[in-house]
């Protein structure tokens, strides 16, 4: 589904040179459900970055569908994150000015689908995250963990095949870190969400299928776990 | 999208309240200065009825001689300067000549219908030869005049309008008071005397009958139409000429082309003065839209960096901005127009409607514009910011 092939990427000022990324040769299968750990700054976010296509490595390639994606317009890109990837950030990135349906039907307003389209979609997906009470509150009247459960449904507005999740449960409580990491596994057992997912929680990646090691921009290890569990 | 960004600027009308107040009053001032250059442009396209090419303004203040000698003077006069091969027609008038300080009105009425205020311009015959008017229906005045039972007057099409509508003027009697009636033998089409930048006005013209003048009545301008190329030299000869005739008389020249020069600064010099205020209103209001916005982009990069991640294209996210500025300068309109629909609704200033619609579609135009110009270079800065990068500036 993703394969990156000898990813690099080096940040350059005037007087320094960062590696961020050193030959990162990673393929997520369709369906998998992949954990990315290691300590910070040791490049999760920017690989996270390259895959959802926000970012551009230096040297190596980002192959979507059997597709590289490096010859891509900036149409073409939007296009691709628009439909075929949804992002869950570990600080929500909600529009505050907009209500909970609002912002839920965000990616589909960068596609044709009328309005009413809009709000069916967005009206499920919010149900699907257990919202619906929430549709016309707005960001700054939920909790941590509801907020991130109307970014995780505003990802799922589009039908995305993929998520990029980065630290989904870091600014959440264990209770409500438990709450997403069920509706993530959920979405990766019942509809067969491929996702990734960038954490620093041990106990959060060892429910995914696969845990991906990262250290100071190298890839370190990639194991198969046992059945992810809900 | 538009529903969208509409949502989002209602959502923020609080923060965006100052910038959609700051386009409502941009708008109104632009509105009232467009409105009033449009006024005084449509009254410049029209005709003046008038060719005051060539024609010179002759203005006498006799000395302390007798009011019987003086107008034997003045008459002395009138012989000598009509015997000039450089003058080709000469007319008495009081002071209300074209573009003059000056003005005479009376009311006239016809029939049971209201009066209605008019110029009154007494003139001689040779009056429409110096301004060559043309006369639409029926005639000039002519020596016949000078016999006939009510005073023959020729008026304005503006007049005719008013007094008779559709009806016919000619040989109808107009009244000023019960024991004085006129009757019109003419109508001219234009007679915008007042300033190329007015409106035209109801104009009646008496003829001048110098015998049946009142004895202590004396005509203060002279009005002449001099061949083309006519200067300064022949000016001077005929000064020296008329001083000695007239003694001790003050004898002013002046031309109407000076004199449509200074009236014209009457509107010019206030037009040019709010165009100046209202430039420097608008570059003021650039300014202040130029750096909101600029401050709501370094605001919103994470916002930036959302959109893009979710679909957006560097060309939808410049679009966004460029078209939020534009919703609340509709805002900002849709409040301005509440309040400059009322001027031709209620006819304020007595100006057409359609002036004020046409002073209303070219505010709201230069706003947008305004709008359009002050939004580009943030929006486009906007579109330029690296996803990866906004979404790490919360």
């Amino acid at each position: 589904m993703i394969q990156l092939q000898d990813i690099e990427k080096v940040y350059r000022t005037k007087t320094i040179e960062t590696v961020a990324l050193h030959r990162v040769n990673l393929h997520v299968e369709r369906g998998e459900f992949v954990s990315i750990m290691g300590p910070s700054g040791c490049g999760k976010s920017t690989l996270l970055n390259i895959m959802g296509l926000l970012d551009d490595p230096s040297s190596g390639q980002v192959i979507i569908d059997g597709q590289p994606v490096k010859t891509h317009s900036d149409k073409q890109l939007a296009r691709l994150r628009n439909e075929k990837i949804g992002f869950v950030f570990q600080s929500y990135h909600l529009i505050h000015d907009l209500s909970v349906v609002d912002n839920v039907e965000l990616p589909l307003l960068y596609r044709n689908v009328s309005a009413s389209e809009r709000r069916k979609r967005a009206l499920a997906a919010l149900e699907k995250v257990g919202l619906s009470a929430r549709t016309k509150h707005f960001p700054s009247q939920l909790s941590g963990g509801q907020r991130q459960r109307v970014a995780i449904a505003r990802a799922l507005a589009g039908q995305p095949e993929i998520i990029l999740a980065d630290e989904p449960t870091g600014n959440l409580d264990s209770v409500m870190g438990d709450e997403i990491m069920d509706i993530l596994l959920r979405l990766n057992q019942e509809e067969g969400t491929t996702i990734v997912m960038v954490t620093h929680d041990e106990n959060m990646a060892l429910k995914t299928n696969r845990l991906v090691r990262f250290f100071d921009g190298q890839q370190v290890a990639d194991s198969r776990l046992v059945e992810a569990q809900i | 999208m538009i529903r969208h960004l509409f949502k989002l600027i209602w959502n923020r009308k609080k923060s965006n309240f100052l910038l959609i107040t700051e386009m409502f009053f941009s708008f109104m001032v632009l509105f009232a200065v467009i409105s009033f250059v449009l006024y005084n442009y449509h009254n410049y396209k029209q005709p003046l009825g008038i060719n005051h090419q060539n024609v010179w303004q002759l203005s006498f203040r006799p000395n302390a001689d007798s009011m019987g000698q003086a107008k034997a003077i003045q008459e002395q006069m009138m012989q000598r300067i009509k015997s000039f091969p450089e003058v080709e027609a000469a007319s008495l008038a009081h002071n209300n000549v074209p573009f003059a300080f000056s003005s005479m009105s009376m009311g006239v009425s016809y029939g049971n219908k209201e009066s209605v205020e008019t110029n009154n311009y007494e003139v001689q015959d040779a009056y429409k030869d110096v301004f060559q008017l043309s006369v639409d229906q029926g005639r000039w005045f002519g020596p016949q005049d000078a016999v006939a039972l009510h005073t023959s007057v020729v008026i304005n099409q503006v007049l005719k309008d008013r007094l008779f509508g559709e009806e016919e003027a000619l040989g109808k009697q107009i009244k000023v008071d019960d024991s004085t009636s006129y009757t019109v033998v003419g109508v001219i089409p234009h007679y915008r005397a007042d300033s190329e930048f007015a409106e035209e006005e109801p104009a009646l013209f008496r003829r001048i009958n110098l015998e049946q003048a009142k004895p202590d009545q004396l005509y203060a301008s002279l009005l002449i139409k001099v061949k083309p190329g006519t200067g300064v030299v022949f000016e001077e000869k005929m000064v020296k000429d008329l001083s000695r005739i007239a003694k001790d008389w003050t004898i002013e020249v002046t031309t109407l082309e000076k004199m449509r020069q200074s009236k014209s600064k009457l509107t010019w010099v206030p037009m040019a003065a709010m165009g100046v205020v209202c430039g420097f209103l608008i570059f003021n209001v650039a300014l202040g839209l130029f750096g909101v916005l600029w401050y709501n982009i370094n605001r919103r990069y994470s916002e930036i960096g959302l959109r893009r991640a979710l679909g957006a294209t560097t060309r939808q996210i410049r679009n966004q901005f460029v078209g939020e500025v534009l919703v609340m300068a509709t805002f900002g309109l849709l409040l301005g127009l509440l309040l400059a629909a009322q001027f031709p609704l209620l006819h304020v200033f007595q100006l057409s409607a359609e002036i004020y619609w046409q002073g209303i579609g070219a505010a709201a135009l230069l706003i947008f514009l305004l709008a359009i110009v002050c939004a580009v270079y943030p929006s486009w800065q906007a579109a330029k910011i690296h996803p990866a990068v906004a979404l790490h500036e919360e």
